[in-house]
């Protein structure tokens, strides 16, 4: 039996012999009684969302899952292919089962495969993934004293990002994979 | 990209306009610890705990306060009448980042004299000194559950709170007290269309009164929460100045943390001494300076106008 309150993101829970799998969560405090979680979780099989909420005395079934970290190889149709670098063992993913990642994916990239008695269920992407600007406008003279001032990025895997102006073509930058911002340029 | 400059500025002129405006209507601002021996008893809240060492060795257990109102209410028996505190306040066990950082500024407010009425009129002339000029709506908790979720609070007993729970396909728990239902109905149905409006809801059932006085006919605290876009920016009373009642609520309190494996802390007796002292009505009134901040300049997360957010403050497992 698990609290409620050691939900974290990748969580499983299972309810009713259904697996569920949270994907996002925040603790709620009334002014007073019992404080709450409220999460999103999406169901592993249909990939249904559901939004629910748990009292922090209440009592959950979590079920085991295992993080593998495996390299993305290749995508062929729908399925995305990752591969164990000590093992060589791959393992092929449904898209519907990685969406949210798939615009961060690289080739080559590092990501934790979400294995339950087996099974890769999905991925997750490192909080923060370096990427090379392949085409961005110049900045504009005056632009940059403000500071604050954003412009859109291509990168080397196609993802667009806005950008603050003083970033260059060639450029090496970290995106936030949580958010899909850009959190800071790589110095060289 | 975190313009810090424009952070820092805007909180200058927001912890300004604050202070001027309290000043102008003859509040003192007054200093309150913040390393206590008893941080505060809410059930749902979890102090971050250390000790004091003297150099003799000696140990007491200590806390930071998870809001500086016992202090106030000690001031105000000590018979100072309007008071107002900027202050940091301290809560474990909470999101880092989101509409909460686990270290937050805390503005409270008290006036002896008034009632939480003349709060709300009070906040709100706040928030339009600065800068904040949008209507805002006023709602009984009674009403607004009547309208989204279909029950009557004055005679909702925990069988009707979990009847209608059921009837929305809402989840429950064999172990939910009166309050927790009322907070899952309130959870799913009710907070929800708080989206996009700015209201004062107010008169919280019994089990939900805190530290507030009681309605005349006995059935509601006298209770307001604020909610500007969604967002809860503060929670005012006409204070209970009680000691009996404040004690048998602290007791009450305290066998909740008990039950919950939380820390309990020592009743705060020089509180309840002087507690007494307080003229009735007292209002009481504490808002979170940082949503305050999100609030009035269209940011959407805290992290946004911290300089220093948790967020990036702990990075390490």
């Amino acid at each position: 039996m698990a609290s409620p309150n050691d939900i974290k993101k990748g969580t499983v829970i299972n309810r009713n012999g259904e697996l569920w799998m949270v994907i996002d969560f925040q603790r709620v405090s009334p002014g007073k009684g019992s404080s709450f979680v409220r999460t999103r979780t999406k169901h592993l099989q249909s990939g249904k969302v559901k939004e629910e909420n748990f009292k922090s005395a209440e009592n959950l079934t979590f079920e085991d899952v295992q993080y593998k970290k495996m390299q993305y190889l290749f995508q062929d149709g729908v399925l995305y292919t990752f591969m164990d670098n000590q093992t060589y063992e791959q393992t092929s993913i449904a898209a519907s089962e990685i969406e949210d990642t798939i615009p961060y994916l690289k080739e080559g990239m590092e990501v934790k495969v979400v294995m339950h008695e087996g099974n890769a269920l999905t991925i997750e992407a490192p909080q923060k993934v370096q990427y090379t600007v392949v085409y961005t406008e110049p900045a504009v003279k005056g632009d940059t004293a403000s500071g604050n001032v954003l412009k859109e990025a291509e990168l080397d895997n196609g993802l667009k990002v806005k950008v603050p102006a003083f970033i260059n073509q060639g450029d090496e930058i970290l995106v936030n994979t949580d958010t899909g911002a850009y959190a800071e340029r790589v110095s060289k | 990209m975190k313009d810090f400059r424009k952070i820092a500025e805007e909180r200058h002129a927001i912890n300004e306009g604050i202070r001027a405006f309290f000043q102008s209507r003859t509040y003192l601002e007054v200093e309150t610890p913040i390393l206590v021996e008893s941080p505060g008893m809410e059930p749902n809240l979890t102090p971050f705990e250390t000790h004091v060492e003297e150099p003799n060795g000696k140990r007491h257990l200590a806390g930071l306060i998870t809001s500086p109102e016992y202090s106030m209410k000690k001031l105000l028996g000590q018979g100072l009448e309007r008071i107002f505190t900027l202050t940091k306040v301290f809560r474990n066990q909470e999101s880092l980042g989101g509409i909460h950082n686990p270290e937050f500024t805390m503005l409270e407010w008290y006036q002896i004299g008034k009632d939480y009425h003349a709060c709300m009129d009070e906040t709100q002339a706040l928030l339009s000194h600065l800068g904040f000029h949008e209507e805002i709506e006023r709602y009984r908790v009674r009403d607004v559950f009547l309208r989204e979720a279909g029950i009557d609070l004055d005679d909702a007993t925990k069988e009707t709170l979990e009847k209608t729970c059921k009837t929305l396909g809402i989840h429950c728990d064999p172990t939910d007290t009166e309050s927790d239902l009322f907070y899952r109905l309130f959870l799913e149905k009710v907070e929800p269309t708080f989206q996009g409006k700015n209201l004062f809801l107010y008169d919280y059932p019994r089990h939900q009164a805190s530290l507030s006085d009681l309605t005349p006919d006995g059935r509601y605290g006298q209770r307001f929460e604020l909610y500007i876009n969604g967002v809860e920016l503060c929670n005012g009373f006409t204070e209970l100045t009680n000691a009996v009642e404040q004690r048998s609520r602290f007791m009450e309190e305290a066998h909740e943390r008990e039950t919950l494996g939380k820390p309990v802390y020592p009743i705060d007796e020089e509180l309840l001494r002087l507690l007494p002292s307080i003229h009735k009505p007292t209002f009481g009134n504490a808002l979170g300076v940082d949503r305050l901040h999100m609030v009035l300049k269209g940011y959407s997360q805290i992290q946004d106008v911290l300089l220093f957010p948790a967020n990036n403050l702990f990075t390490h497992q």
